[in-house]
């Protein structure tokens, strides 16, 4: 027993998840609704098997009516987001207006499609513009860019495909569709070993975002057995 | 101009002593020159009309056209030396096309316009260079935003219109322009009123032979920028030239 | 062959000639020795007043301590300091950059430099160079907008978090903090919770060890650096003395050789200076 501990120890092995790039595994989502969207995620960021964070907001804020949500590797997402603030409220002061959602979702894909051999990041751009309301656009890894009514995104997203095209609705209410984003990630969270902690969501409407977050214990319920 | 011939009037990076930048009012002359250019910004579109000054027979019909489109759905009038006007017309070209590329929509013309002012005011500020000899007019129309127009001066400044005119006869076209009710007007009847007025501003005794340029930008054409259809223009003209015609009656009336 | 007219000129370039050799080596189990990283264990909390770091003093060398008390939280700011974990020299040199652009900042806006500027700045760094700069930070510091703590990863992520852990030793630590740590903690509290968070690296994990440091950052005033806070490991008392008292040996036998001493000296003489050239 005791030689197995020195072992691990000189085996640089075992110091796997400190040196790993750190990842989003993750179960992000966002869908559109009547009056904008309704974004969630999880709040588990892991190196290797260690949940590095289980109180990541990985909902971030690009302008007051865009948000992004990131998946794939925190310090790349991070330096992205960062750059398309920078660019997007640069192109606001310049329009003298909101800029538009498909306008992010545009200069996301740029960086995405432009780094794509460098880059690990599956992003979600949504928001609402006085041009079109709400809006998602999914970005995966490569860089290509395309318009959804919902989209799923993260290593979670693959266990609730079917939940998700069994329950979207067009032109749902704003509570059904906080109800069906925090089922799916809900499912998403209890399947996906790399996903978990607390449930965070933003809806955004023309009035602007408003942020909530679904403590664990509050989570629905589904069955366990 | 008082201080002509004092030496202040050769470079563009030079004020003269009473705060003037010769080069630039030069290049102001050279577009009062060239033939009419006129701007109409309708409820439902933007109208250019255009009084191209055919300086030899020897032309085909439709050479060197001062209408450009600058992206779908953007056009362009220009005034002023036309090789001049094509260097910007490039400009505003490539700053649409990246924009598209960039952003993925359409250039906002406001900022289309931002941009190619900006480029034009940076040519009277170098000894090395001289300012354009020309006149820009660009205008769009879309869904959200409607109609828009902005004409771009030689210094770089540029301003929004409802209705511009510039070249040789701004004035009097301006005053034409003035007479209408822009902000009530369809296209359709821009493009009469566009025509009449072109056609009344012409000078026959100096300039002989002109073509009438028109194009649109609108709800009809769907925000494309497109040459007038070749029935609407020869509508439009017939019935300038029978409204000269009626004029020139009147006047003999008078004598 | 080559001889002295015709002398064999060496190839221009790199010379590849040992890839091979290296990849035959790595394949009969001999891979390419990697560069070391050091175990540590690096603390951060914010509490009532402001944030408390803490380190442990071990740097190790592989399995080597090389060094039993070295400093793991960095100077940035008079308002922030930094523990770091990683490659030694990496976390040196980023924290050195770092706090020299600060107090470029900090002259250049005549303000105390918020925090998020030094999160900002490293984490732009770090991503830019790929994660090949070893550096595992946690950041502390407080400016006007209150206390802050910063983790920030090796490829450049940044958690913004009440309480982190770095380096091998922050499994053992997070532990502690995620059984004690709450809002509102006051200083002694604060203190306490950090060096049981290091004590619990130091003694749970190979790669820390030796003594605590610990950093104490107050909303109000100039920043406390405790160095040397705690000697976790203090050395063993041994049990029993291992000095023999004199004549614990039996003499079994005296015998005296007198020596006869015979002092000889050599005096070096100067040669007296004869030379004509050199006399008056």
């Amino acid at each position: 027993m005791a030689a197995s501990i020195i072992n691990s120890y000189s085996d640089p092995s075992s110091t796997e998840w400190m040196n790993a790039p750190h990842s989003t595994g993750t179960s992000i989502m966002a869908c559109e609704f009547n009056g904008g969207v309704v974004i969630g995620a999880d709040s588990r960021t892991t190196t290797g098997v260690y949940i590095a964070n289980r109180v990541t907001d990985k909902l971030t804020k690009i302008t007051d009516n865009i948000y992004c949500c990131r998946s794939g590797s925190a310090a790349d997402t991070q330096a992205i987001a960062d750059i398309v603030t920078y660019h997007l409220n640069f192109h606001k002061m310049e329009l003298g207006e909101e800029p538009l959602v498909q306008t992010a979702a545009s200069i996301f894909r740029e960086l995405c499609y432009n780094y794509r051999d460098s880059l690990m990041a599956g992003i979600l751009v949504a928001g609402w513009d006085k041009r079109l309301g709400g809006q998602i656009y999914s970005i995966p890894i490569g860089g290509m860019v395309s318009r959804q009514a919902v989209s799923i995104g993260g290593s979670g997203s693959s266990y609730v495909y079917g939940y998700v095209d069994a329950n979207f609705k067009p032109n749902m209410s704003k509570e059904d569709a906080v109800k069906f984003v925090t089922n799916t990630l809900t499912l998403a969270m209890l399947r996906d070993g790399s996903s978990g902690g607390v449930v965070r969501l933003g809806v955004i409407t023309e009035a602007g975002v408003e942020r909530s977050v679904i403590l664990g214990d509050q989570l629905p319920k589904f069955y366990e057995g | 101009m008082s201080s002509i011939g004092t030496g202040y009037d050769l470079s563009a990076s030079q004020f003269s002593p009473d705060g003037r930048v010769f080069q630039v009012e030069y290049a102001a002359k050279a577009v009062e020159n060239s033939g009419t250019v006129i701007g109409l910004r309708g409820k439902d579109g933007v109208v250019f009309a255009v009084e191209k000054l055919v300086t030899s027979k020897l032309y085909e019909p439709g050479a060197n056209k001062r209408i450009f489109h600058v992206d779908e759905h953007v056009g362009m009038a220009v005034a002023g030396l036309i090789s001049d006007a094509r260097q910007i017309v490039e400009t505003a070209r490539s700053e649409a096309s990246n924009y598209r590329s960039q952003y993925g929509i359409p250039v906002p013309l406001k900022y289309l316009n931002e941009r190619v002012s900006m480029y034009m005011h940076a040519y009277t500020l170098y000894s090395a260079v001289r300012p354009y000899g020309c006149s820009v007019v660009m205008g769009t129309w879309s869904e959200y935003d409607g109609p828009q127009m902005y004409m771009l001066d030689p210094s770089g400044v540029s301003f929004s219109y409802f209705g511009c005119a510039v070249g040789k006869a701004k004035q009097a076209a301006k005053t034409e322009i003035e007479k209408l009710k822009l902000a009530d007007m369809s296209v359709k009847d821009l493009v009469k009123e566009a025509a009449r007025i072109i056609y009344l501003v012409h000078d026959e005794l100096k300039d002989k032979q002109f073509e009438l340029e028109l194009s649109w930008v609108c709800a009809a054409s769907r925000g494309r920028h497109e040459a007038v259809s070749r029935a609407v223009a020869a509508e439009a003209e017939g019935l300038a030239r029978q409204a000269l015609a009626d004029i020139e009656d009147s006047d003999e009336g008078d004598m | 062959m080559a001889t002295l007219l015709a002398p064999e000129i060496p190839c221009p370039g790199f010379s590849f000639e040992n890839c091979q050799r290296n990849a035959f080596l790595a394949q009969k189990g001999f891979p390419a020795p990697k560069a070391t990283k050091t175990g540590t264990t690096i603390v951060g909390i914010i509490y009532a007043d402001g944030v408390i770091l803490g380190a442990d003093t071990r740097a190790t060398e592989n399995t080597i301590v090389s060094d039993k008390n070295c400093e793991k939280i960095h100077y940035l700011a008079g308002n922030m300091y930094c523990c770091g974990a990683g490659t030694a020299a990496d976390t040196e040199m980023t924290t050195q950059t770092v706090a020299s652009q600060l107090e470029l900042q900090r002259l250049h806006t005549g303000r105390t430099v918020p925090v998020e500027t030094a999160a900002t700045l490293l984490k732009r760094m770090l991503f830019r160079y790929q994660g090949h700069i070893g550096a595992a930070l946690v950041l502390g510091g407080v400016d006007r907008t209150g206390p802050h703590i910063y983790c920030i990863y090796p490829h450049g992520s940044v958690d913004k978090l009440p309480y982190a852990t770095m380096g091998s030793g922050s499994l053992a630590a997070m532990a502690v903090f995620e059984s004690r740590w709450k809002p509102n903690m006051n200083e002694e509290e604060g203190k306490k919770l950090v060096r049981d968070a290091i004590a619990a690296g130091i003694f749970n994990d190979l790669g820390s060890g030796s003594n605590v440091d610990i950093c104490v950052i107050r909303n109000t005033g100039p920043a406390q650096y405790l160095r040397t806070y705690e000697e976790a490991n203090v050395k063993g008392k041994k049990q029993g003395s291992y000095r023999y008292r004199i004549g614990t040996t039996a003499v079994l036998k005296q015998r005296v050789i007198p020596l006869q001493v015979e002092s000889v000296s050599v005096h070096h003489v100067q040669a007296m200076d004869v030379d004509p050239s050199t006399s008056r």
